[in-house]
Parts: structure tokens; C-alpha cells; sequence
């Protein structure tokens, strides 16, 4: 122990050798986080790196994948592009819509379901089962509910006077796109809102209520602030992941009609695995992470600030 | 003296040096095997018993009718098929990424003409090394047996010699329509319209759209009087070429090379000619007319409704005779499409199978085998008797056969040669309709037909015929490079 102890003090006052330098930059802790990091490596950095490279290429795939060197040929491309840009303007409409609906809707229901006593993880379990159904089986569902031939929602709006074609109107396919993925992750913000209010301090609304507050005083003095970092949280989850839309679109309209719901994700597809233009995808791809990261970091420094 | 580390660490080194080359070689097109030879007295069916190999194929008619009966082939050569389906663009992303490995997981390939055949024909087999070959079975009456104009479109690109592939399937757009809604207002429709309406190649794409109409305000039994594949997809660009072609607008100036054997570089586009334009109007005015749900409809779900009677007649491919008779039996006709002011035309979507040229060895020479088998007169007859599926044949002798021609009228065990005349119409070479075949075409079906859609949706034909003769200029003009 003693030796140890003397060893540790006297290390430093020896000049370090070139050799030992290079040993004291993998230190215990770093030994054990490099297979870790060696792996986030070959699964991310690496294809990251490709990604970039590919950008500023021109990719060919007869024969094995060969990349020649096209400058900037897909970044001005991507950027004078106004279709990318009309779709760019509806992928921004899309976020706002869906993230908008979903923290109303989510937030309400927590609410509701909050203050419900009996058969809570009754109701529980069948607002969360949206949630659980495979994004690709909700277009499939969509689909069939709003065909005009058979669907049950086509109906409906028909009985009501509602003439034309859900899917077939440029609007009205937008709009059915945004709601099939707000019925399948509204849930998802209700469940980590109805976390968040359990975690709200009993207490501290009976003394709200003693005081006199009503109801919706104190939600907007007490439980709003108390919630407002996990409810940053779910913004965050599911605005990273709109960005990533797409099995409903490409199930239901496939960006259509008109490129009504063309959104990026469904023009990166289409360069890559329908016209193979590799190095345009990947620019575009570099472009949604991008605006993923801007989305990440303006959540993460208004967390940062309430903190 | 090493210690336990570095005892290690020249293992491992010494051990990955070992196990490179060999790693490398595993992946290199460098070892490729070599197909075994036809031994004295052989049968050169079973040359290659015992090997394994895949078809990736769309989920078409005729391949479902061969994964549900490959039992002969199997027994006559001994060799393995592996199937499997896919939904055409999801087979176009895995031959392109099989291609570009530089190795076949998939030996037979569905080669689409426009998606695969155009742009990968540098990745297929010349099939001429197999056609002929002394210790290989001969091909049943030649390449002469398939239908030219298939063979040609289906078959080879940019020039005569080469054949990438055997006509497999040949699915083409005709009209369909509800017999019995004809039979019952025929007479009034004709003296309100002042012609008569029976579908046939006399009528003309105007009176088609007053045909829609009529039934539009006098029928209850459907809802619309047509119905269209205009879903923003390929089907919207197949509803269209129709009749832009009727019309005698094109895609480019040299329409017909481009659509028989192909071009790698087909020059400028010409669709906002006038004859395209006024093509444009012409079919902004029919699906004014249309079932409105026309817009999410791709070839299926026209088809359902017409069998659901939401519609009484559409133009859409013809294989889907078999399926409309199983709902409305006896009650579906077929004509071909009417003709414009230049012509009739009606749309080839036909396919041929193609080998990959990474196949090797045994695989390379089973692969040829299954190709023969598939596309020879007696597996087509048998396609065209099986439940589960079937397709029609693009063997001219197959049509010959006595119960194929007895096939064509009613009762028909046969049911898609209930189109056979229509289809015979449409096959004539002033009658086919054949899209670009060039290599970026991929790219400019999406231009067209993401344009079209626009014009459903209020865009002007005049609009749409410029902005997307513009794009397909910039397409044409990036070329192709994969």
C-alpha cells in the first residue's frame, strides 16, 4: 500500500519518456470504453465517413461499387433543386403538424387519464396498442379505411357530404397522412406525460388547492412546470423521429398525389433505391441529419437552460 | 522470451496474414468456378443434378404458377429451384445491390425491360453462349417461336445481337368492360350518342370519354362510367402513353428504336409537342370524367373495381382477365383500346428472365436450364391451365395450339385467353405500344408521372407536358453511370 501510495507521488516528478507518454493515454477507463467506441466506430463513424465521401461522388455499382469524384456537383444539385425545397417545406409543415397534434392529444389524454381512479391500466393498455402496431401495417390500415370503395372512413365522410377521394386530394392526403401518425404515437406522449405527473408532488397541489387554485391554475402554475423537461423529452423522441417518416407514405401514397406528401425521406428513397443515384441520396441523407442534429441541440440547450 | 501478450498478439497477426488471402480470395469475382462438362452419354438435362439455385422474380401470374409446380423441372434435371417474389421495385433494389457485390445470390433474374434490362444489361449473360450450344438442350423452336416484337423489347438493348433475356410474361393494356351494362344500354346509349358504342378498335378515345359519360348520368349498376390507374406511380405513366401515342406525341423523336431494342442516349425529349400537349388535355378531360378514386388506383385497384362495379369499363393490363372472371363470370369483355388521331396503341409490359453474368460454374449452366424450361411451350400451356396463377404465353405456338384457340371464346378453361384476340390486335406492330427503354428511365417515369398527377390535380397540360420534357432533358442529360 505504502509502495503504491509513494509510487503515485513520485510518478509525476519523473520527465515522462516518449514510452510512457504513449502508455498513459490508454488509461483503465479508456481500456474499457475502446471496444465499445471501436464498435460505435465501425457502426456509425465509419458509414458517417462513407457517407460524406459518397456526397462528393458519383457512385457505380455494375461490377462493384467504384466512386469517381464529383465535387460539387450533388450538394449545388440538392441545393438549387426546387423540388427538394417544396419537399424540405413539406417536411417542416409535416413536423409542426404531427408534433403539434400529438403533444395536444398526448397531453390531454394524460391528463384524463390521470385523473381517472378505477380500470386505469385497463384504458391504459388499449390507448397504448397504436404504439405497438408496425408503422408500415398502420399505412396498410390507413389505406383500406380511406379507399373509396370500401373504406370505412371513406363512408363515413361520404354520408356526411364530404365528395372526392381522401388519398386522391392533394390536401386531403396530406392531412390523412399527418393523422395516421398522430393515432399511432399519440400514446407514446400520453405514456411519458402520465410518467411525468405521477412524479408531480401530491403535496404541493393540496396546498395549490387549499390556497385556493382551481384546476387550471394548477396545471399551469405547478404541473406544466413540473413536467415541462419530460415533456421536452417527448418532443424530442418524436421529432427525430417524423423526421425519419416513412413506411406510411410510401404505403399509402407513395408521395403523391401531386408530391403532396413527398417529404424528404421519400425522395431520399427514391434517389437511392429507385434511380441509384448513390451520391445524390447521401447528400441528401447528410442534409436530414443535419437538420436532425439542429432539431437535437435546440432541445438539448432549452433542457439545458431550464436545468 | 515472449510474454503471455505478445505471444498473443503475434498469434492473432499471424493468424489474420494466414487467413487474409484466403478471406480476400472468398471475396474476389477472381475464383470462379468452372461449369462441369457434358460426360459421354449424359442427358443434358441432368448435367447439373443436385446444384441450387435462386429466381427473383416480380410476384407475377406466371411465376406463381411455377413455384406452385416445379416438380417436373425438378425431376427432369434434378436441380434445385429457389423462389423468390417481390414487389417489382424492391426486386429492382436487390438485383442492383446483388450486381454491385460482384457476386449472384441470385442466378435467374426477372429482367424488366425498363428497370433492370436497360440499366444492368452489363451485369446479365448473353444468352447466345447457352442458344445452340451443342452440349446444352436445344431452345423448343428457337428465338423465332417468341413474338417478335417481345423478343426484341423484352429481350435484347441498344443492339440486335445480344439477348439478355427470354420473353417470360406479357401482360399489355387492352379495354375492359362490363358486357352485360353494354348488352342492356347499348341501343340507348347509340341513339343518344349518335354512334355505336361497342368496344372495339373502331372507336375512337373521344367517344370513349362520351361512353364514360353517358354511363356516368344514366347508370345505377356503377358508380362511374371508367376508371384509370392515375395513382401518382408507374401506372399513371402506362394510363397516359396510351394515349399520348394515340395522339402521336412520344416520349422522344426516335420512339420506336427506343422502344423496341433500346438507346443508351436518346437524345432530347419531344413530349410537349403539340401532340403531346393536346394528349395532355385530352386525358385532363377523361379523368375529369373518371371515378375520382381513379387518383389512388394503380393496376390493382382498378382492377377491383371493376369487379366491385364501381366502374363500367378501364383500360388495364390484360392478365387480369382471369381474376375478373372469377368475380363476374361471363360478364367482362375485352377490346382493344381505341385509337386516336394517329393510331391505336396500347402499352407492352412484358418481361423476360435473364441470368446473372456473376453466375459461375454449375450454378451459370443451371440457371440456362431453368430459362429454357420456363419460358418453353409446355410450361406455358401449363401456366395457362394452373389455378394459381398462369400469365399468358409469348410463344406464338403455344396460340396455335387447338385448345389454347378453343380457349378464346366462352365457356374458357382458360380464362386470359378470353383476351387473346384483343391482345393479337394490340401485339401488330402498328398497334404496340412500348415505353423508353434507356438506361435513367427509372428516373423519368418518376418525372412524368409525378407531372401527370399534378395535372389531376390542376396543373395545366401545358404545364405539365413543359416541366416534364424539361426534367427529362436534365435526367437524360446527367446520363446513366451505375
Amino acid at each position: 500500500m505504502t509502495t503504491a501510495t509513494n509510487r503515485r507521488v513520485t510518478a509525476p516528478t519523473q520527465p515522462p519518456g516518449p514510452e510512457k507518454q504513449k502508455k498513459k493515454r490508454l488509461t483503465f477507463t479508456g481500456g474499457l470504453m475502446a471496444p465499445g467506441v471501436a464498435v460505435l466506430a465501425l457502426l456509425s463513424i465509419l458509414p458517417f465517413i462513407a457517407l460524406v465521401v459518397m456526397s462528393f461522388s458519383t457512385v457505380q455499382l455494375l461490377g462493384g461499387v467504384r466512386l469517381s469524384w464529383a465535387g460539387l456537383d450533388n450538394w449545388s444539385r440538392a441545393l438549387a433543386d426546387p423540388d427538394m425545397w417544396s419537399s424540405w417545406l413539406k417536411t417542416i409543415i409535416f413536423l409542426g403538424a404531427t408534433l403539434g397534434l400529438e403533444m395536444v392529444l398526448g397531453i390531454g389524454l394524460a391528463l384524463l387519464l390521470h385523473r381517472v381512479t378505477r380500470g386505469r391500466g385497463l384504458l391504459l393498455s388499449l390507448i397504448l396498442l397504436p404504439m405497438f402496431v408496425a408503422p408500415v401495417i398502420v399505412g396498410l390500415l390507413g389505406r383500406y379505411l380511406t379507399d373509396s370503395t370500401f373504406g370505412l372512413y371513406a363512408w363515413l365522410l361520404n354520408q356526411m357530404g364530404w365528395e372526392g377521394d381522401i388519398l386522391g386530394g392533394t390536401t386531403s392526403a396530406f392531412v390523412a397522412v399527418v393523422l395516421m401518425d398522430v393515432w399511432e404515437w399519440t400514446p407514446l406522449v400520453a405514456l411519458i406525460t402520465l410518467a411525468g405527473l405521477s412524479s408531480v408532488n401530491p403535496s404541493t397541489m393540496e396546498a395549490a388547492s387549499l390556497d385556493g387554485a382551481g384546476y387550471w391554475r394548477s396545471l399551469q402554475h405547478i404541473v406544466f412546470p413540473s413536467i415541462s423537461g419530460i415533456l421536452l423529452v417527448a418532443l424530442l423522441i418524436r421529432a427525430m423521429d417524423a423526421v425519419r417518416y416513412y413506411d406510411i407514405i410510401f404505403v399509402t401514397t407513395n408521395g403523391g398525389p401531386a408530391d403532396a406528401t413527398k417529404i424528404i425521406p421519400i425522395r431520399l428513397f427514391e434517389n437511392a433505391f429507385r434511380f441509384f443515384d448513390l451520391g445524390y441520396a447521401a447528400t441528401i441523407g447528410l442534409m436530414m441529419l443535419v437538420l436532425t442534429i439542429l432539431i437535437a441541440q435546440g432541445f438539448v440547450r432549452v433542457l439545458a437552460r431550464k436545468d | 522470451m515472449l510474454n503471455r501478450r505478445e505471444l498473443l498478439r503475434t498469434g492473432l497477426l499471424g493468424a489474420g496474414a494466414l487467413a487474409a488471402p484466403g478471406l480476400l480470395a472468398a471475396c474476389s469475382n477472381e475464383t470462379t468456378a468452372r461449369m462441369p462438362a457434358l460426360k459421354a452419354g449424359e442427358d443434358p438435362w441432368r448435367r447439373f443434378a443436385g446444384t441450387t439455385i435462386n429466381f427473383i422474380s416480380e410476384n407475377t401470374a406466371p411465376t406463381a404458377a411455377i413455384a406452385a409446380n416445379l416438380k417436373p423441372f425438378t425431376e427432369l434435371t434434378g436441380i434445385n429451384v429457389r423462389i423468390v417474389n417481390l414487389e417489382l421495385s424492391a426486386l429492382v433494389q436487390r438485383v442492383a445491390l446483388d450486381m454491385a457485390s460482384g457476386d449472384s445470390q441470385y442466378q435467374v433474374v426477372y429482367a424488366d425491360p425498363y428497370q433492370v434490362l436497360a440499366p444492368y444489361s452489363a451485369g446479365l449473360a448473353d444468352l447466345r453462349e447457352f442458344i445452340g450450344a451443342e452440349d446444352f438442350p436445344p431452345l423448343e423452336g428457337g428465338l423465332e417461336d417468341f413474338i417478335p416484337t417481345q423478343m426484341d423489347a423484352a429481350g435484347r438493348f441498344a443492339e440486335e445481337g445480344p439477348v439478355f433475356a427470354l420473353p417470360y410474361d406479357c401482360p399489355t393494356m387492352i379495354w375492359q368492360y362490363r358486357i352485360d351494362l353494354f348488352d342492356k344500354y347499348g341501343d340507348a346509349m347509340a341513339d343518344e350518342l349518335g354512334f355505336d358504342p361497342t368496344p372495339g378498335s373502331d372507336r375512337t378515345w373521344d367517344e370513349y370519354l362520351q361512353i364514360a359519360r353517358w354511363f356516368n348520368d344514366n347508370a345505377d349498376e356503377v358508380s362511374y362510367g371508367t376508371g384509370h390507374q392515375a395513382k401518382q406511380h408507374d401506372s399513371l405513366m402506362c394510363d397516359f402513353s396510351n394515349i399520348l401515342w394515340s395522339y402521336g406525341g412520344d416520349y422522344f423523336a426516335a420512339g420506336e428504336q427506343i422502344g423496341l431494342l433500346g438507346l443508351r442516349d436518346p437524345g432530347k425529349c419531344t413530349l410537349n409537342s403539340a401532340e403531346g400537349v393536346e394528349a395532355a388535355e385530352f386525358y385532363s378531360s377523361l379523368m375529369a370524367a373518371a371515378h375520382p378514386a381513379s387518383r389512388t388506383w394503380d393496376w390493382d385497384g382498378v382492377g377491383a373495381a371493376l369487379r366491385a362495379s364501381e366502374i363500367a369499363m378501364c383500360p388495364n393490363w390484360h392478365e387480369f382477365a382471369a381474376s375478373n372472371e372469377q368475380a363476374l363470370p361471363g360478364k367482362v369483355g375485352y377490346a382493344p383500346l381505341p385509337k386516336g388521331p394517329a393510331r391505336s396503341a396500347h402499352m407492352y409490359g412484358g418481361t423476360g428472365i435473364a441470368i446473372s453474368d456473376n453466375a459461375q460454374g454449375a450454378q451459370r449452366g443451371a440457371a440456362w436450364l431453368f430459362v429454357n424450361w420456363a419460358t418453353s411451350p409446355e410450361t406455358q400451356l401449363s401456366n395457362l391451365r394452373s389455378s394459381a396463377g398462369g400469365g399468358t404465353p409469348t410463344r406464338t405456338s403455344v396460340y396455335e395450339l387447338p385448345q389454347v384457340r378453343a380457349a378464346e371464346q366462352r365457356p374458357s378453361d382458360l380464362p386470359n385467353m378470353l383476351t387473346a384476340e384483343a391482345v393479337r390486335t394490340a401485339w401488330e406492330p402498328d398497334n404496340v405500344g412500348l415505353r423508353p427503354k434507356i438506361p435513367m428511365w427509372n428516373a423519368c417515369d418518376t418525372a412524368i408521372f409525378t407531372e401527370l398527377s399534378k395535372m389531376i390535380a390542376g396543373q395545366s397540360p401545358q404545364e405539365t407536358m413543359d416541366n416534364a420534357t424539361e426534367r427529362f432533358d436534365q435526367i437524360v442529360e446527367r446520363g446513366w453511370v451505375a
